[in-house]
C-alpha cells in the first residue's frame, strides 16, 4: 500500500498540553463482512490468517 | 482424466459462462490475460447448442440455426442449472427449445441423434457439452490439454447452482479450482494491469448482459474487495434493446409492405428480425448509422432500412434510463452517495453502448470515472472483463493444492471485521470543529490493516499535536450565492456538447468528514523547519491499535496504543 500524502499541516501544540493518562476511547465496533477470495492481496491475507502471522512477520519471510 | 490433477500438471484457464455468451481466457507468460478466439474467430461465443441430423453445432453456427431449426436449438440455459423447474423463468427460451420438467431438474426435448429420434437432455448435460467445447477450443489454441478452470458466476448464484456447475464441469473434464463472482472478476481485470495503482476506493460494477443486468457496489481496500450491496434486474438487458429495434423495424416494414404481415407474429420472421436487430444494435455502438437488411423477411418481401444512432437513442431512452436507475439504486442500497463512488466499471456486452456510459457519467459527479470504451481511453473491452479476471485468478492459484484453495475460501478466512468509521488525523487546528479531518484508513476497511501517511507541519516547525480520531463521512450541501456564477464560469468551459443544463439553483454537494470520536493524542516536540511527520497506524484483528509517529529523517518519535472495544 502506498503512503498517503497529507498536505495540510498538523496543529501546533498548545502550551498547556499534557500527555493524556490512559485513554479509554476505543474504535467503534466493526461490522463483519465477507472479503472476496480473489486477487493477490487476498491470498496474502489468507496466508497470514492461516499461519497467524502479523504484517511485519509476513514482510520478513 | 477427470480425476483431480496434481498441481504441477494443471493447465488452467478462466471461463466466463453466461446465458447469452461465454468466453475463455488464459494468462500469457508475462502474466497478461488474453481472451482466446475459438475456431470461428469469436471471442464472445454464443452459449447456444444446435443439432442437425445428429451433428452438433455450437456458438455462432448454432445461433444461425435459431431461424431454421429452432426446436433443436438450446439457448439461455445457464441460469436453469441446479434449479428446480418451478423456480425458472422460461421466457428467453420462447424462440428455441423449451425447458421442461424432468425428475428434479430441467431438461430439453431435442433430436440430437443421427436417426432423428427425440431425446431428453438435462440442462447439466447441455452445460457439460458446452463446457467441453470451450475446453477443446482452449486446448487447441494453447496446444496443451486444459484440465482446470476458474469460472465466474453471478453474485446470487446459489450453492446448489454452483454444485451443479461444478459437476457439469467435472463431466467435461474440467476441475473447477474456484468460483468467483462476476463483478469481482471485472475489478481484478482492471487491478491486475501493470499500470494500475492500489488505492482505497468504492467501485460500482454494472454488468449489463443480454437477459439480465447485475450491479454490485464493491469496497476496494488495499487490493481486497468486499461487496457492500448488489442489485439484480431480469427486465433490463440487451434483449430489451433488441426488442425496441425489432418493434421499430417491424413497424417500418408494415408501412412499406401493407400486406406483408407483421414479422413479429411469425416465428421464423421474428427470429430473422431478432438476429438482424442485434447486429444493428452492435453496429450502432461503433458507427453512427447502421443498415438493417433481411431477405424475404415476411411473406417473401425483402426489407432494407437504415437507422442512425440518434434515432436509436431516442426510441430506447426508456431502457437507458432503467440502467441508470438500477445503478443509483444499488449505490443507495449500500448506504452510499454517488459522491462516494470513485469508479464505475461497465461490464457485459450491453456496456458497449455509448449512450449508457454517458448517461451514467452525467448521473454521477465529475469525480467519478466511468470505465467504458466511449468514456475512457484506458477501458478494457467490457465483454472480456469477467473472462480476464477469471484467467488472472486461475494463474494465481494454479499451483495451489486443492485443499489450500478450499481453506483459503473458507468463511473462517473470508469473514473479517470491517471498520465502521474512517480513522484519520486532525489537521490545522486542534479543535474538532475547526480542524480538518484527513483519513488514513477508510470506513469498510477489513482488519488487520496497516496504513502510513506523510503529513506536513507548520512552516516554522516546533511542537505539534498528533490527534487521531474517528470520522464519519457527511455530504455537505451548500447553495451557491446567486451572483457567483459570472466569474466562476471561465474555469469550466469545457466543450459542452452534452445537454448540461446547470440551473442557477443547483446546490453544491461536497463530501467531507466529521470527527466523531477522539482516539488518541500525542505530541512531537522540537521539529525542524519544514519537517514532515510520518504516521503509521496499525489496527489488529481484534480492533486494538498501535500508532507510531516520527519526524521524517529526524530523531523525534512517539508511539502509543489503544485497546480493543469492550476490553477497557
Amino acid at each position: 500500500m502506498t503512503t498517503v500524502q497529507i498536505g495540510l499541516p498538523l496543529p501546533v501544540l498548545s502550551k498547556d498540553w499534557s500527555a493524556p493518562t490512559e485513554s479509554n476511547n476505543t474504535l467503534t465496533a466493526a461490522t463483519d463482512r465477507n472479503i472476496e477470495p480473489v486477487g493477490p492481496h487476498f491470498l496474502a491475507h489468507a496466508r497470514r490468517k492461516r499461519h497467524k502471522r502479523t504484517f511485519s512477520e509476513d514482510d520478513r519471510i | 482424466m477427470s480425476e483431480e490433477e496434481s498441481p504441477a500438471e494443471r493447465v488452467a484457464i478462466g471461463i466466463s459462462f453466461g446465458n447469452s455468451y461465454s468466453s475463455i481466457a488464459y494468462t500469457s507468460g508475462e502474466g497478461k490475460a488474453e481472451v482466446i478466439a475459438n475456431e470461428e474467430g469469436d471471442r464472445q461465443i454464443p452459449s447456444i447448442l444446435s443439432y442437425v441430423t445428429g451433428e452438433e453445432f455450437q456458438g455462432t453456427q448454432a445461433k444461425a440455426q435459431l431461424v431454421r431449426n429452432a426446436k433443436n436449438t438450446v439457448a439461455y440455459f445457464r441460469d436453469f442449472l441446479g434449479q428446480d423447474f418451478k423456480s425458472i423463468d422460461p421466457t428467453p427460451c420462447h424462440n428455441s427449445a423449451h425447458p421442461l420438467q424432468h425428475e428434479s431438474t430441467v431438461a430439453f426435448k431435442i433430436k440430437d441423434k443421427e436417426d432423428d429420434t427425440e431425446s431428453t437432455v438435462t440442462v447439466s448435460e447441455i452445460t457439460t457439452r458446452h463446457l467441453r467445447k470451450l475446453k477443446n477450443s482452449a486446448s487447441d489454441y494453447l496446444g496443451k490439454n486444459v484440465n482446470a478452470a476458474v469460472i465466474t458466476v453471478p453474485t446470487n448464484f446459489s450453492d446448489a447452482q454452483k454444485e451443479a456447475l461444478s459437476k457439469a464441469a467435472k463431466d467435461a473434464g474440467i476441475e473447477v479450482l474456484q468460483f468467483i463472482n462476476e463483478p469481482v472478476a471485472a475489478v481484478l481485470a482492471y487491478d491486475a494491469r501493470p499500470e494500475a495503482k492500489l488505492a482505497d476506493k468504492n467501485i460500482v460494477v454494472a454488468d449489463l448482459g443480454g437477459i439480465r443486468s447485475d450491479v454490485a457496489v464493491i469496497a476496494s481496500r488495499g487490493g481486497m474487495y468486499s461487496i457492500l450491496a448488489t442489485a439484480h434486474d431480469y427486465d433490463v438487458g440487451g434483449a430489451q434493446l433488441d426488442q425496441v429495434l425489432m418493434d421499430y423495424f417491424a413497424k417500418e416494414f408494415l408501412k412499406k409492405w401493407k400486406n406483408g404481415g407483421d414479422p413479429r407474429s411469425d416465428d421464423r420472421a421474428s427470429a430473422k428480425l431478432k438476429l438482424e436487430s442485434e447486429a444493428v444494435k452492435k453496429a450502432l455502438s461503433i458507427g453512427s448509422s447502421a443498415n438493417f437488411s433481411v431477405e424475404s423477411l415476411s411473406k417473401g418481401f425483402d426489407f432494407t432500412c437504415s437507422i442512425n444512432r440518434m434515432r436509436y437513442e431516442t426510441i430506447s431512452a426508456k431502457v437507458f434510463a432503467a440502467f441508470t436507475r438500477l445503478v443509483l439504486n444499488a449505490v443507495e442500497k449500500a448506504q452510499l452517495d454517488p459522491l462516494d463512488i470513485s469508479e464505475i466499471i461497465l461490464a457485459g456486452g450491453t456496456a458497449h453502448t455509448p449512450r449508457i456510459a454517458s448517461s451514467l457519467a452525467s448521473a454521477f459527479p465529475g469525480s467519478t470515472t466511468v470505465l467504458a470504451p466511449s468514456t475512457s481511453p484506458t477501458a478494457i473491452n467490457p465483454s472480456e472483463l469477467a473472462a480476464r479476471g477469471a484467467a488472472i485468478q486461475a494463474s494465481l492459484i494454479q499451483e495451489f493444492e486443492t485443499e489450500d484453495i478450499e481453506q483459503s475460501t473458507h468463511p473462517m478466512v473470508t469473514v473479517t471485521p470491517h471498520l465502521a468509521r474512517a480513522i484519520g488525523v486532525l489537521c490545522i487546528s486542534s479543535d474538532e470543529s475547526t480542524g480538518v479531518f484527513r483519513h488514513l484508513v477508510e470506513a469498510e476497511t477489513p482488519v488487520p490493516v496497516r496504513r502510513t501517511a506523510i503529513i506536513a507541519t507548520p512552516r516554522e516547525g516546533g511542537d505539534v499535536l498528533v490527534k487521531i480520531c474517528e470520522g464519519i463521512r457527511v455530504i455537505k450541501v451548500t447553495k451557491p450565492e446567486p451572483k457567483a456564477k459570472a466569474n466562476g464560469k471561465a474555469e469550466n468551459d469545457s466543450d459542452d456538447d452534452e445537454d448540461s443544463d446547470e440551473s442557477d439553483e443547483e446546490e453544491l454537494r461536497e463530501k467531507t468528514y466529521k470527527v466523531e470520536n477522539v482516539l488518541a493524542e500525542a505530541a512531537l516536540k522540537g521539529l525542524s523547519k519544514g519537517a514532515k511527520v510520518e504516521l503509521q497506524i496499525n489496527v489488529a484483528a481484534d480492533l486494538s491499535c498501535t500508532f507510531f509517529a516520527r519526524e521524517v529523517g529526524g530523531k523525534v518519535a512517539v508511539r502509543g496504543a489503544w485497546k480493543a472495544p469492550g476490553k477497557a
